[in-house]
């Protein structure tokens, strides 16, 4: 069974399918409603009969011998008793009646009109267009006609009522002729010259006998549509009335058969495979039992699925049918049955069509049927094809783990013994593969499975793993646990972009949560605070490979969405490296070589001086610039401020912040990155982020309350300012009352007042910021984080310390609440600040109960537009997905979609990479740069030239975990390396 | 009458009327003229005398190459 050939599926084709499909493909017919016996027995052709598949344990198919879990199960089918319709198919049932004879059944269009058809769907599926636009068209002017250009038959109406009814609406002759006619022929009494018209001048009019209009007159004789026409046209009026004629689907499916398989053509309908009238049911096939297993219950009842349960519906009512149809019971009776048989058919297909009750459930449950399990998230296509739920795969809490790579993840131990790897037994590894087997499936680097070469599979128990073990040989197969080294993949929802998942190497740990180095944060979105992580082992060599190469993490470095690292310090790694450089402390040799223990430098440089002691010491930049290669040269501006000079790999000036080493464009990751490699990136990024641990554990960093007050003059500036700010806006106020303000250009008086309080109390609280600002020093934590880019705003520290500032809801003053009020405590009409929601204390003074108040109001504000646009961009990902999905890059660079239209000429109109090009603010292309560096190596040995012209190939590292003394199962007790 | 095939934002249409042209244009991408893409006839920045089934050149302007190239076919 494992050896079958694979075949290459060459096409499917779709269509309807003919009833005498249904009737050859049918393992039974099915005729009782019952499913099984007293007995529990399935009853013979019922609904549940063997031959329709098996689902019981024992029993065996009647159709193919197999057993319940190798029988797919077999269709059956029902003889309908009367033709119903199909409901997916009430649209083109529509469409035909309309633009067909209801004579002879040819499509209503002249011979030049067809071809103009034709010719248009040619085009359409030459195109790729859709084809349905010319099908519309064609029945639109199919409709037209008001008689059959073939056989002359005046042509009516088609109504139709959803779902499944379809009149025919006809003018017919009203049974109040006679007296229309009469009214016609009295004199208009506004008109003095209308003297009427008698009978005898309608009958010289009408060319009518002057005794039949008489006879017609008295409503004794109805006249015929001719004569109907001619007395309408004489009189100028309406003789009819709209009849409508019900069409039943026997009728539908008699006028479908009329159509010729040519006149189909033209409406785009292929009738080799889809005769329009098998939109007619006349056979039901009944789905095999497997589709539709029954549960027993606790109870030891039998529950029945919901399709079960329409079957049995549709089969009673059928039965019914029959019995009084052979009886010769009234038309009414007939007609009722007929329509609810439809029903049951309808929404056996699909219960949740508008206008239709849904079938219910005793319990009053909508019945889930054949539509409802293929429709919407959780339907066939989107819940269990597009999207499924897979072995191999982890999920718990994540938490941070600085020792570990960026490269790694922590997985634990009792994932790790859960989760395999298959392990092909050699000459070469079967020592290891036995040592696994025998420390059997609970022990850490053991083995769950084996599989021998007969396939058989064994599962290892810790009873039988030492006996197992021996056996093991080559040619087996040891399903193996995880151990470090190994590639998983790893991921965070929402899954917004390509570093959402990430290949990562695994590093097996007790307790409970995956471990991730915390510079991994920013492509994954990810923090502490309870997310959790999915994982997923890779099951064979291909998705291995492909993952170290492709996925790995240190891979992805670079974002393709702003073409610079996404990878690099965050928060604390920025604060270390900023309280290690911007001063440029001193450290002696012990603390040194304590910075820098946590990375590969094992040797201090030369001493940067001696202190007025004698000892030696060594600078911060001069411990920084360990890290960084021997000959990088690099100028930046750092977000502190003060420009940044790398020379020959020696920090030579500035701060070393986000600017320079954080994730989302750090200068120096993203060039390491692009200059050096990949992996000499993660090495840096690596040891950046344990030097900075190290650095601000030496100094020290903590914030706390204190840290944001500034002392009592200061605040009594703050007041002052924010008091001048009261003035100016009480005289604004008094300017505006009197109505003297002028208003701005384009703005009206009121709109203007509004702008100028809030600029005038946005710059009380800029000012109250900057007085905050004077008195604190350089080394407060939150300006140390504000200005290196770890963490918060000089604003955050504003409000902080200074003043929270105006709140606004809808980008305005606060203007809600009660009426020309905000809150009950005000003036009607007061415009003050105060009244508006302008919070004048700091948050580290503390807000009054209407401050409080109104800071809620705009706090409020920001959740609900996080939630919104959370789910509305939730919806506009998975709308762009779906249309970029299969749009490819071709060898040739051009995009295209599978059908091979071509989207993009050269991918992205210039054919390269957001992330293989360097590019900044003032440079589009730092083409200086470039040429800079080919120039040097233009006058540097050839060696380096070749690197330039991209011959020479970076060292691939491809894994952190390879290399003697690291093979965790023979290392298991085993000697060392020495 | 405003024409827009002047403004400075609307790249050059330029008419394909060369049939060995439009073959040396599906040749070197290996397409048929409908796999180009499209654009409608009734375009403000096609030329007067495009017809369906043409193939027009166009020029844009570009940030990152000079110029880029694109071909689209000509629909009703
Ligand atoms: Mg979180
Ligand atoms: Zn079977
Ligand atoms: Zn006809």
């Amino acid at each position: 069974m494992s050896m079958q050939t694979p075949k290459q599926l060459g096409g499917i084709s779709f269509g309807l399918m003919d009833p005498e499909t249904y009737r050859d493909m049918s393992a039974t017919k099915v005729i009782t409603a019952d499913t099984y016996d007293d007995d529990g027995y399935p009853i013979d052709m019922g609904l549940m009969d063997p031959r329709l598949g098996v689902i019981d344990p024992g029993l065996e198919c009647r159709t193919c011998g197999s057993h319940s879990g190798s029988c797919n199960g077999h269709f059956g089918h029902i003889e309908l008793a009367a033709p119903v319709i199909h409901v997916g198919f009430t649209k083109l049932i529509r469409r035909l009646l309309r633009s067909t004879c209801r004579e002879c059944g040819r499509l209503a269009l002249e011979e030049h009109e067809r071809e103009e058809f034709s010719d248009r769907y040619e085009r359409a599926r030459e195109l790729g267009d859709d084809q349905t636009d010319v099908l519309k068209a064609a029945v639109r002017q199919a409709r037209k006609a008001s008689t059959c250009p073939f056989c002359g038959e005046p042509q009516a109406d088609i109504k139709h009522e959803k779902p499944t009814t379809y009149y025919e609406v006809q003018d017919v002759l009203s049974g109040e002729y006679s007296e229309r006619i009469a009214e016609a022929m009295q004199p208009d009494p506004d008109d003095e010259d209308d003297t009427g018209t008698t009978p005898s001048e309608l009958a010289d009019e009408t060319g009518i006998a002057l005794d039949r209009i008489n006879d017609i007159m008295a409503g004794e004789f109805r006249p015929r549509d001719e004569d109907r026409r001619a007395i309408e046209r004489a009189l100028d009026v309406d003789l009819t009335e709209e009849d409508m004629n019900k069409l039943m689907p026997s009728d539908v499916r008699d006028w479908f058969e009329d159509i010729p398989d040519g006149d189909l053509e033209v409406l785009g309908i292929d009738a080799e495979n889809s005769r329009p009238e098998w939109m007619i049911l006349t056979v039901l096939p009944v789905p095999p039992v497997t589709t539709r297993p029954s549960i027993t219950l606790d109870n030891g009842q039998r529950s029945e699925d919901d399709l079960t349960h329409k079957l049995v519906d549709i089969i009673r009512i059928n039965q019914r049918f029959m019995e009084n149809r052979e009886a010769g019971a009234p038309q009414l009776i007939i007609e009722d049955l007929w329509e609810l048989l439809q029903y049951h058919v309808t929404t056996f297909i699909d219960n949740e069509i508008s206008g239709t009750p849904p079938a219910r459930h005793r319990s009053g449950r909508p019945l889930k049927t054949l539509s409802q399990r293929l429709k919407g998230k959780e339907g066939r296509f989107r819940g269990s094809l597009s999207g499924k739920r897979v072995n191999f795969s982890a999920r718990t809490v994540i938490s941070p783990d600085p020792t570990l790579s960026l490269n790694e993840v922590g997985v634990p131990d009792r994932v790790a013994t859960e989760m395999t790897q298959t392990l092909n037994v050699t000459e070469r590894n079967v020592e290891e593969a036995r040592q696994y087997v025998h420390n059997g499936p609970e022990a850490h680097p053991g083995a769950n499975y084996v599989r021998r070469p007969d396939g058989r599979r064994l599962k290892v128990t810790e009873k039988n793993c030492e006996e197992l073990a021996e056996k093991v040989e080559e040619g087996w197969e040891v399903n193996r646990h995880l151990i470090d080294g190994d590639i998983v993949i790893f991921n965070r929802q929402p899954s917004l972009h390509r570093m959402s998942i990430m290949a990562h190497e695994v590093v097996v740990m007790p307790y409970k949560t995956f471990r991730l180095n915390t510079t991994v944060c920013p492509p994954y979105n990810a923090d502490f605070d309870g997310d959790e992580m999915n994982m997923h082992a890779l099951q064979n060599e291909e998705a291995r490979a492909e993952a170290r190469v492709l996925m790995r993490v240190q891979e992805q470095i670079l974002s393709p969405r702003f073409g610079e690292n996404i990878i690099g310090a965050i928060q604390d790694h920025i604060s270390g490296t900023y309280l290690l450089t911007h001063t440029n402390p001193e450290f002696t040799e012990t603390q040194a070589l304590d910075l820098l223990r946590a990375t590969r430098v094992d040797e201090l440089p030369e001493p940067d001086g001696i202190d007025d002691d004698g000892t030696e010491y060594w600078t911060g930049r001069s411990l920084f610039s360990e890290l960084l290669p021997d000959d990088l040269e690099l100028e930046f501006t750092s977000s502190t401020g003060d420009d940044v000079v790398i020379e020959n790999g020696q920090l030579v000036e500035g701060t070393i912040d986000e600017d320079a080493v954080g994730a989302f464009g750090g200068d120096v990751v993203d060039t390491i990155t692009k200059v050096y490699s990949e992996t000499r990136a993660r090495v840096f990024i690596n040891e950046v982020a344990a030097l900075a641990m190290r650095a601000i554990m030496h100094f020290g960093f903590s914030i706390g309350i204190d840290d944001e007050s500034i002392p009592p003059e200061a605040e009594e500036q703050v007041d002052e300012a924010i008091d001048n700010a009261y003035d100016h806006i009480e005289e604004l106020i008094e300017t505006y009352e009197a109505g003297e303000l002028e208003s701005l250009p384009g703005r009206t008086v009121d709109e203007t007042l509004e702008m100028k309080i809030m600029q005038t109390l946005g710059k009380a609280r800029d000012s109250a910021g900057e007085i905050a600002d004077q008195h604190f020093g350089d080394d407060n934590p939150a300006v140390v984080m504000a200005r290196s880019g770890a963490r918060g705003s000089m604003l955050n520290l504003t409000q902080m310390a200074g003043c929270v500032g105006q709140q606004a809801v809808r980008g305005e003053r606060i203007n809600r609440g009660y009426e020309d009020r905000t809150l009950s405590h005000y003036q009607p009409n007061d415009l003050s600040a105060e009244a508006h929601g302008f919070v004048e204390n700091s948050y580290r003074a503390g807000l009054t109960p209407r401050e409080f108040f109104f800071h809620a109001m705009g706090g409020r504000e920001g959740l609900v537009d996080t939630a919104v646009r959370t789910s509305k961009s939730g919806y506009l990902q998975r709308r762009l997905i779906n249309a970029l999905s299969e749009l490819e890059a071709q060898y040739d660079g051009s995009v295209r979609d599978t059908s091979g239209t071509v989207v993009q000429f050269e991918f992205g109109e210039d054919g390269t990479s957001p992330i293989k090009v360097s590019s900044s603010e003032d440079n589009d292309i730092e083409v200086d740069r470039i040429a800079d560096r080919v120039l040097t190596a233009e006058f540097e040995d050839d060696a380096e030239k070749e690197e330039f012209l991209g011959r020479k190939q970076r060292p691939t590292n491809i894994s952190e975990h390879a290399g003697p003394g690291l093979n965790k199962a023979q290392g298991l007790g085993v000697d060392s390396d020495d | 009458m405003v024409n827009v095939t002047d403004h400075e934002l609307v790249p050059d249409h330029e008419l394909l009327d060369d049939p060995e042209a439009v073959e040396e244009v599906l040749a070197e991408y290996n397409v048929s003229k409908t796999d180009l893409p499209r654009i409608k006839r009734t375009d403000p920045a096609l030329p007067d005398e495009a017809e369906p089934g043409d193939v027009v050149k166009i020029v844009r302007e570009s940030r990152t190459t000079d110029q880029a190239i694109v071909y689209r076919l000509v629909i009703s």
